[in-house]
C-alpha cells in the first residue's frame, strides 16, 4: 500500500537518507529498525509529509503521496505530547478535527475509545492530572480515532508500563485484524519479533536490509544446535559436526554443534545416542537484535 | 482554509476562556481609570495645598510696597529681629522666613529664605516671581504711571490654534489635546504588539516542549499552525482592547459626571474668589486647571477621532503581523523561554527606538524628517504613525506607510515561516543566528 522510491533527503551538510526504498503491504505490520540517528524519523517525517524528500517518491495506495492522503495516516511521533491546560476530551477532539473528523462523529468515536480503554471519566482531566503512562493512552487514542488506513508508530512502547503495553499491543493487533497497516518505528527489537510481518533496517541513512521477519531469520541461521545429555561422554569434532562449546552441570553435559554443511541434526543425534541420554535439542536461532548488531556492527567497520 | 479555521478557534477561545484574560481585561480600565483618578486627585489636591506661610523681617526702606498674600502663599510681615525670628521659626506660625535687607531696586542682593525643612523648587520661584513683580510695579510708579493705567496694562492673551486642512476647512485643534491622543496611542501600540507579540513567541515555545507540535504538523501545514496562532491571538487583542474601550469610556464617563462635575465647580468658585484676592496685578495661575480638559475636550470634537481609531487599527493589526511572526520564528527556535533572550534582543530594539523617538522627536516635531522616515520603516511606523495621527498626517503619507507597513508584515510572515518549520521539529540544539539562516535556505 505504501511504496518509498529511492528517497534522498539532504540538511545542510548532513545527508539523513541515502536512496532509500522499500515497500509496505497491505495488512501488515512494518518495523522500521535501525539505531538512533540513522534516518528513521526523517522518513516517517516524510511519509507523513512533515518534509518532503529532495528526491525521490512516495506512493500511497499506487498514488503519488499528496494532501488528501493526511487523513488516511495516523501518527504518533516518538516526540509526543499534549496540551497541558486543555481538558484530554476537548483536545483529542481537536485533534481529530485536524485530521478532517466532524465533531459529532469524533465525540462518538471518542467515548467509544475511552470506554474501551478505560479512561471513561478523562474527559474533563487536564493533562497535568494524568501520569506519563496515562497520557500515552490518550496519545494512543488520538492517533487511530480517525480510523487511518495506515498507522505509524515511532518508538510506541517507550514509556508505557507492563500492563499498558500490553494493552496497547492489544489495541494495535485487533486494530490490524481490521485492516490497519502498521509502521513501527524502533530500535528496541524484541517488540519487532512479536508483532512484525516485515522490517527494514536503516543504519547510517542507507536501508541495509529487508523482508520479512521469518525469510530474514531463516537465512541468518547457522545450522548450529545446543545439545543436552546425560552420561559420562565427552564427544568431539568429525565429519558430521564441529565442537564449538562443552559446558558440564552436575551430571549434565550441554554442548553447543555446528553442523557441516548438508548435515542435518538427526545425523548428529544418531552420532550421540548411542553413548549418552539425550535430554534436549534447541536450534540456535539468531534474534532480531543479533541480526541487528551483526549488520550494524558490520557496516560500521567497512 | 478549515484547518485553519480551526486552529484560530482554538487559539482564541484557549486564551478567552481562561481566568487571567478575564481577570485583566475587565481589570486593566478600572486600573487605568483609578490611577488616572489618584494622580488627578494628587495634582488637584498638591495646588490647593501647597499654601505655604511666610514671614517677612524686613530692613529693606526701598522697597515701598508691600509684597501681599495670594492663592499660594501667605505673606505676613513681622516686627522682630531676624536672629529672634529664627529662633522661633519651630513654634511660630509660619513655616519659613523671608529676610529682605537693603538693597537697590536695580540690583537686589542678599534676598534669603529659611526654613525649618528645605525650601522646594517651585516655592523659591515663586517668591522670586513675587518680588521681581513687586519691584516692577514700584518701578512703574516711580515713572508716573498711576495704579490704574498699571491695572489697564493688565491683559490676558489665549491663542486658539487651528490647522487649515487639505480640503481648506480650519480644524480646531489643540496642541495640548494632540500630544495626549499620541501618547496614549504609542504606549497602548507599543504595549499591544510586546504583549501579544510575546503571546505568539510563547504559544509556539508552549507547542514545541510540550512535544505536541510533531502529531499537530502531520495533519496540518506547519505555516497554517504559524497563522493561525498569529491570527488567533490577533483576535484575542482585539477582543481585549474593544473591551477595554467600551469599559474604559464607560467607567470614565461614570466617573467624570460623579467626581469631576462637583470637583470642577468648586475648583472655579475657588480661582474666582483667589482672583477677586489678588489685587494689583499679580500673575493670575488660577484659571489653568480647568484650562486644558475643557480644551482636550473642545479639540477632542476638532480631532477625528473615528479616523484616528480606524488607522490605530489598521497599524496594530500591521504592527503586530510583522512582529509576531518574528516572534514566532524565535520561539521555535528555541526550547525554552529562558534561552530567547540572544534573539529577543534585536527584534525589541526597533521597537524600543520607535517608541522611544516616537514620544519625543515625533511628538516635539511631528512633521520633521525624523518623523516622517520614522512612520515609514515598518520597524517602527506602527508606533510612529499613531504617535502622528493627532497633529495630522497627509493623505499620501498615510498611505505609503500602510503599503510598506503591508509589504513588511507578508515578508517577515513568509521569513518566519521557513525558519518556523524547521526550528519547531529541531531539539535540544543551542541555536544560532546562522543556523537560523541555514533553516531559511532549506527546501522545504
Amino acid at each position: 500500500m505504501l511504496s518509498v522510491k529511492n528517497i534522498v533527503k539532504q540538511y545542510a551538510t548532513h545527508r539523513a537518507l541515502n536512496d532509500v526504498s522499500l515497500e509496505v503491504e497491505k495488512g501488515k505490520i512494518f518495523g522500521l529498525l535501525g539505531p538512533n540517528g540513522a534516518g528513521k524519523t526523517s522518513l516517517i517525517r516524510i511519509i507523513t509529509q512533515i518534509t518532503a524528500p529532495d528526491s525521490g517518491e512516495v506512493f500511497f495506495n499506487g498514488e503519488r503521496l499528496n494532501a488528501n492522503h493526511i487523513p488516511q495516516i495516523g501518527y504518533l511521533p516518538e516526540e509526543r505530547g499534549l496540551y497541558k491546560k486543555m481538558e484530554i476530551g476537548e483536545q483529542v477532539l481537536y485533534l481529530s478535527k485536524l485530521k478532517g473528523l466532524n465533531s459529532a462523529e469524533a465525540t462518538k468515536r471518542i467515548k467509544h475509545w475511552f470506554e474501551k480503554l478505560e479512561m471513561k471519566d478523562w474527559w474533563n482531566k487536564k493533562v497535568e492530572d494524568l501520569s506519563k503512562g496515562m497520557q500515552q493512552k490518550v496519545q494512543f487514542v488520538a492517533t487511530v480515532l480517525h480510523q487511518p488506513e495506515l498507522i505509524i508508530l515511532d518508538e510506541p512502547f517507550s514509556g508505557f508500563d507492563p500492563v499498558n503495553a500490553d494493552i496497547i499491543k492489544n489495541e494495535i493487533l485487533e486494530l490490524n485484524k481490521n485492516g490497519a497497516t502498521f509502521i513501527f518505528s524502533t530500535h528496541r527489537m524484541e517488540s519487532v519479533e512479536e508483532l512484525c510481518d516485515n522490517i527494514a533496517l536503516i543504519n547510517k541513512s542507507k536501508k541495509i536490509l529487508d523482508g520479512a521477519v521469518d525469510e530474514i531469520k531463516n537465512t541468518y541461521r547457522s545450522n548450529a544446535y545446543w545439545i543436552e545429555y546425560e552420561g559420562n561422554y565427552e564427544t568431539s569434532s568429525n565429519d558430521i559436526y564441529e565442537v564449538l562449546q562443552t559446558e558440564k552441570v552436575k551430571n549434565h553435559t550441554l554442548v553447543k554443534l555446528q553442523l557441516k554443511p548438508n548435515r542435518v541434526a538427526n545425523e548428529a543425534l544418531s552420532q550421540l545416542m548411542p553413548h549418552v541420554n539425550i535430554h534436549r535439542l534447541d536450534e540456535v536461532i539468531p534474534t532480531m537484535n543479533d541480526i541487528f548488531i551483526e549488520k550494524v556492527k558490520g557496516q560500521n567497520h567497512e | 482554509m478549515n484547518k485553519i479555521l480551526l486552529i484560530i478557534q482554538r487559539e482564541y477561545f484557549s486564551r478567552v476562556k481562561k481566568k487571567s484574560f478575564i481577570v485583566m481585561t475587565f481589570l486593566t480600565p478600572l486600573l487605568i481609570a483609578g490611577v488616572y483618578a489618584l494622580i488627578g486627585y494628587f495634582t488637584y489636591k498638591g495646588i490647593k495645598d501647597t499654601h505655604d506661610k511666610v514671614a517677612i523681617v524686613s530692613t529693606n526702606k526701598t522697597l515701598t510696597e508691600k509684597l501681599s498674600s495670594n492663592q499660594n502663599i501667605s505673606y505676613t510681615y513681622i516686627d522682630q529681629g531676624l536672629d529672634q525670628a529664627k529662633k522661633e521659626l519651630g513654634k511660630a506660625a509660619y513655616d519659613y522666613i523671608l529676610y529682605l535687607p537693603e538693597f537697590s531696586l536695580n540690583e537686589p542682593k542678599g534676598i534669603e529664605l529659611f526654613g525649618a525643612k528645605q525650601p522646594g523648587m517651585s516655592l523659591n520661584r515663586r517668591i522670586s516671581g513675587d518680588i521681581e513683580e513687586l519691584i516692577r510695579t514700584q518701578k512703574l510708579k516711580e515713572s508716573g504711571i498711576s495704579q490704574g493705567d498699571l491695572d489697564k496694562l493688565k491683559t490676558t492673551v489665549e491663542i486658539s490654534t487651528k490647522k487649515i486642512a487639505e480640503t481648506g476647512t480650519e480644524e480646531e485643534s489643540s496642541a495640548g489635546a494632540s500630544t495626549f491622543i499620541a501618547f496614549v496611542a504609542g504606549v497602548l501600540m507599543f504595549m499591544f504588539i510586546m504583549m501579544y507579540g510575546i503571546q505568539v513567541m510563547r504559544g509556539v515555545i508552549e507547542e514545541k516542549t510540550n512535544r505536541i507540535i510533531e502529531v499537530i504538523v502531520s495533519s496540518v501545514k506547519p505555516f497554517q499552525l504559524m497563522m493561525g496562532k498569529i491570527i488567533g491571538i490577533a483576535m484575542v487583542g482585539l477582543t481585549q482592547f474593544m473591551l477595554w474601550i467600551v469599559l474604559t469610556l464607560a467607567i470614565s464617563t461614570a466617573a467624570v459626571s460623579l467626581f469631576v462635575g462637583k470637583d470642577e465647580a468648586k475648583q472655579i468658585t475657588a480661582s474666582s474668589q483667589a482672583q477677586t484676592q489678588i489685587s494689583g496685578g499679580q500673575q493670575v495661575t488660577a484659571t489653568a486647571p480647568q484650562g486644558p480638559i475643557a480644551d482636550i475636550q473642545k479639540s477632542l470634537a476638532g480631532l477625528n477621532v473615528g479616523k484616528i481609531v480606524v488607522v490605530f487599527l489598521f497599524f496594530f493589526l500591521g504592527g503586530y503581523l510583522f512582529y509576531s511572526a518574528l516572534y514566532a520564528a524565535i520561539g521555535s527556535a528555541v526550547d525554552s523561554e529562558t534561552e530567547t533572550q540572544q534573539f529577543m534582543f534585536p527584534v525589541m530594539m526597533p521597537l524600543l527606538l520607535g517608541y522611544a523617538l516616537s514620544l519625543s522627536v515625533v511628538t516635539n516635531d511631528p512633521y520633521g524628517n525624523t518623523a516622517f522616515w520614522l512612520s515609514m520603516i515598518p520597524f517602527t511606523s506602527p508606533i510612529a504613525m499613531v504617535v502622528r495621527m493627532p497633529y495630522g498626517v497627509p493623505g499620501w503619507e498615510l498611505a505609503l506607510s500602510m503599503a510598506i507597513l503591508a509589504v513588511g508584515f507578508v515578508a517577515t510572515v513568509w521569513i518566519a515561516g521557513r525558519i518556523y518549520r524547521v526550528g519547531i521539529l529541531m531539539y535540544g540544539k543551542k541555536t544560532t543566528f546562522k543556523e537560523m539562516f541555514k533553516w531559511f535556505t532549506y527546501k522545504n
